[in-house]
């Protein structure tokens, strides 16, 4: 079949952009199962509720940057009602209690958006300054797909520094790796929790704003980008921070170039490749070992 | 990816119904008692003075505004009429099918045989439709409005007397544009659609009509439901070289298809025109000034300026604080013809309602139209509609109406 380049050019920068985005979804639901051994199937609800609080907010106030700001932030106030009075007093239990709780939760939050916002689509409307498009090569780009793809890629890259070096990097993947002795040293661990899970559920809204503004926002969101992440952490390897860039970064491209092929069997494609990763690697592809 | 989940939206909450109703949540607490249930709701209506009315329409999953618009609707013109139709009581029972083929199934077959309906109303889906229809057929005890499923297999392989479409069919939001199109727009198009049945059929159907008028596709492009980002697929558009696009895509399909056209740049290229659901009610505030200029066909539209629409609208925004759409006014003539098959035939009997409805006149918000004897399919006009600025956001208005539409029979002669 004969593609052309702008429509690889096209879809190139699409996939790496989706990549990007989902990294920032992904990035949460990983760490929090890094840190906490929670499986967060509400992690989904959280970028739908900041798309959600990003139309309220830009409508409101006319403004797409303070939606931007705003949303994420209370966002992070859900994860942290979530974390605090929901999830604590299940930690040490079986998942299964954690997998009831945060699907139930996601149920509820998807209920109480079609009660808040009804059930047709809705759309943050993107910036004025950032209207329009440029020429790239033989395409015409928005300039707000650019945008978006910049600032995610920041965000991830800040992330990643963050883990890696700073001394809060530390201290996370320490609590992560022995809670008690932590706890031993003088360290609250449970705020540390409340941390990363409030980091993550800011990250998941920050998303849901970005992609709010070049995609359709509906109550089906939530549950439609659980699926999609669900299948990047896996691959990455359940906990792995980098291994979740990667793995969104693969999965983007493959969505992407995959519509540009062989539309219709892109998702087969995508859980095909997470069985076969699974199977060769049961732990992902940076998996348990090198956790966050 | 993110194919809007058929998973569950919750269920809606409050259900303001007017009438009697036996809702989801009286079912669930009857649990293994529903034979209980369906025996009290024949009792307590009293035999053949009240008229059972079964919604099979989803109030959760993608589909729910379009279920609970249709129930708005029908309870609208149920309430003008003191809750009667044609002098009979109505009782209205409702489960959710969710949307799901299976669950439709259930739903009618308990509908028809626990709780002895003498009509159903619904489905939203085709898929749901086109698997009621055996058991509707099979039973053959109750008069089927389909209150929105619109493909036309449902005629062609039903041609079932008692299915009545308070609707419409694919074909007639599709192939009636072409000729348009071909005369007032360009004399080639480039197809680009939802991949599955609705929107192959809805693309077929132009396609042969737009062929006939003497017209060129210069290309194709199929989208997977429920796709998210469509830059990938708007190259294969944009070198088409077309003058013209008709699409079908509906809800939020058609949210991101429009906005991403329109943020790539394309629209300035090509005219855009399109099946109604492209560019409705339910759409168009998400879709904003990105809709401009761009056409679509359909059988309602709310902005109507008629007498009988502007009642409608104001009777029915009175209630809801919103526009009706285009499935609240199928609902609502779901209602009025059930009316009229009473009031004609002077019974509850399916066959004497059917008999009674047959080749009957409506007087629709939407403009008159009747049933055709031989299908059971409405005859109605259709109106093209162009996205323009109105004073409370995008709205569409009419710019022209095709009438006398020709609708093909697909072997059905009843």
């Amino acid at each position: 079949m004969f593609v052309e380049f702008s429509s690889v050019l096209r879809a190139t920068m699409l996939g790496v952009q989706l990549g990007m985005t989902l990294a920032l979804v992904a990035a949460g639901l990983t760490l929090i199962f890094g840190m906490l051994d929670v499986i967060n199937f509400a992690h989904g609800s959280l970028y739908m509720m900041g798309a959600y609080l990003g139309v309220t907010v830009s409508a409101q106030f006319g403004s797409f940057w303070l939606a931007l700001l705003i949303a994420p932030l209370a966002v992070g106030v859900i994860g942290a009602v979530i974390e605090v009075f929901g999830l604590r007093a299940l930690y040490g239990r079986n998942p299964l209690y954690h997998i009831l709780l945060t699907f139930g939760l996601a149920v509820m939050i998807q209920g109480l958006v079609v009660e808040i916002w009804g059930g047709q689509s809705l759309r943050i409307e993107a910036p004025a300054s950032l209207a329009g498009t440029v020429q790239l090569g033989p395409v015409e780009y928005p300039v707000y797909w650019l945008f978006v793809l910049a600032i995610s890629t920041l965000l991830i890259a800040a992330v990643w520094l963050m883990i890696d070096r700073s001394d809060l990097g530390i201290l996370m993947r320490a609590s992560a790796h022995d809670t008690e002795m932590v706890d031993a040293l003088g360290i609250d661990v449970s705020k540390v929790f409340t941390g990363v899970f409030v980091f993550g559920a800011v990250l998941a809204g920050v998303a849901g704003v970005l992609l709010g503004a070049s995609r359709s926002v509906n109550p089906g969101m939530g549950f439609g980008v659980i699926i999609e992440t669900f299948v990047i952490v896996v691959i990455g390897g359940l906990g792995s921070f980098k291994g979740a860039v990667y793995a969104a970064l693969a999965v983007g491209l493959v969505t992407a170039y995959g519509a540009l092929i062989a539309p219709s069997v892109t998702d087969i494609f995508l859980f095909a490749m997470m069985a076969v990763v699974l199977m060769i690697r049961p732990n992902g592809l940076f998996g348990a070992t090198e956790a966050a | 990816m993110s194919h809007d989940p058929g998973t569950s939206t919750g269920s809606r909450g409050s259900t303001n119904r007017s009438v009697s109703t036996t809702s989801r949540r009286r079912f669930l607490v009857s649990g293994a008692a529903a034979g209980a249930t369906a025996l009290a709701g024949c009792a307590g209506g009293g035999g053949s003075d009240t008229l059972t009315v079964g919604h099979v329409l989803p109030t959760s999953g993608t589909y729910a505004l379009l279920g609970e618009s249709i129930m708005n609707g029908f309870d609208l013109y149920l309430q003008q009429n003191d809750g009667q139709l044609g002098g009979y009581e109505v009782e209205t029972v409702q489960r959710d099918t969710a949307g799901e083929t299976d669950t439709g199934v259930t739903i009618t077959n308990e509908f028809l045989v626990q709780e002895g309906v003498d009509a159903l109303v619904g489905p939203v889906s085709s898929a749901v439709a086109i698997a009621m229809m055996q058991t509707v057929q099979q039973e053959s005890s109750a008069i089927w409005l389909n209150a929105n499923a619109g493909d036309y297999r449902v005629t062609q392989d039903g041609c079932m007397d008692l299915h009545f479409r308070t609707s419409f069919n694919d074909w007639q939001t599709s192939a009636p544009l072409a000729q348009w199109v071909y005369e007032n727009v360009a004399d080639n198009v480039v197809l680009s659609y939802a991949d599955y049945a609705f929107g192959q059929n809805s693309k077929n159907f132009f396609q042969e009509a737009f062929e006939e008028a003497g017209g060129e596709v210069v290309g194709e492009v199929a989208a997977p439901l429920g796709t998210d980002d469509y830059s990938p697929f708007l190259g294969d558009i944009e070198s088409s070289g077309a003058d013209a696009a008709f699409s079908f895509f509906a809800g939020s399909d058609a949210v991101n298809y429009i906005s991403q056209l329109s943020d790539f740049g394309l629209d300035d290229e090509l005219t855009q025109t399109g099946s109604g659901f492209l560019l409705s009610e339910d759409t168009l505030p998400a879709q904003g000034e990105a809709a401009l200029g761009k056409y679509s066909l359909l059988h309602y539209t709310a902005t109507k300026e008629t007498d009988r629409n502007q009642t409608f609208v104001s009777n029915y925004s009175e209630e809801h604080d919103r526009q009706p759409n285009v499935y609240a006014c199928q609902g609502y003539d779901s209602a009025q013809a059930l009316d009229i098959a009473a009031s004609n035939a002077d019974s509850t009997d399916a066959s004497d309602l059917a008999s009674a409805l047959s080749g009957a006149e409506l007087d629709s918000p939407r403009g008159e139209f009747s049933f055709d004897p031989d299908t059971n399919e409405p005859l109605q006009s259709m109106d093209v509609r162009e996205v323009v600025q109105g004073d409370d956001g995008v709205e569409n208005e009419v710019v022209a109406t095709i009438d006398d539409i020709e609708l093909p029979d697909w072997g059905c002669s009843l």
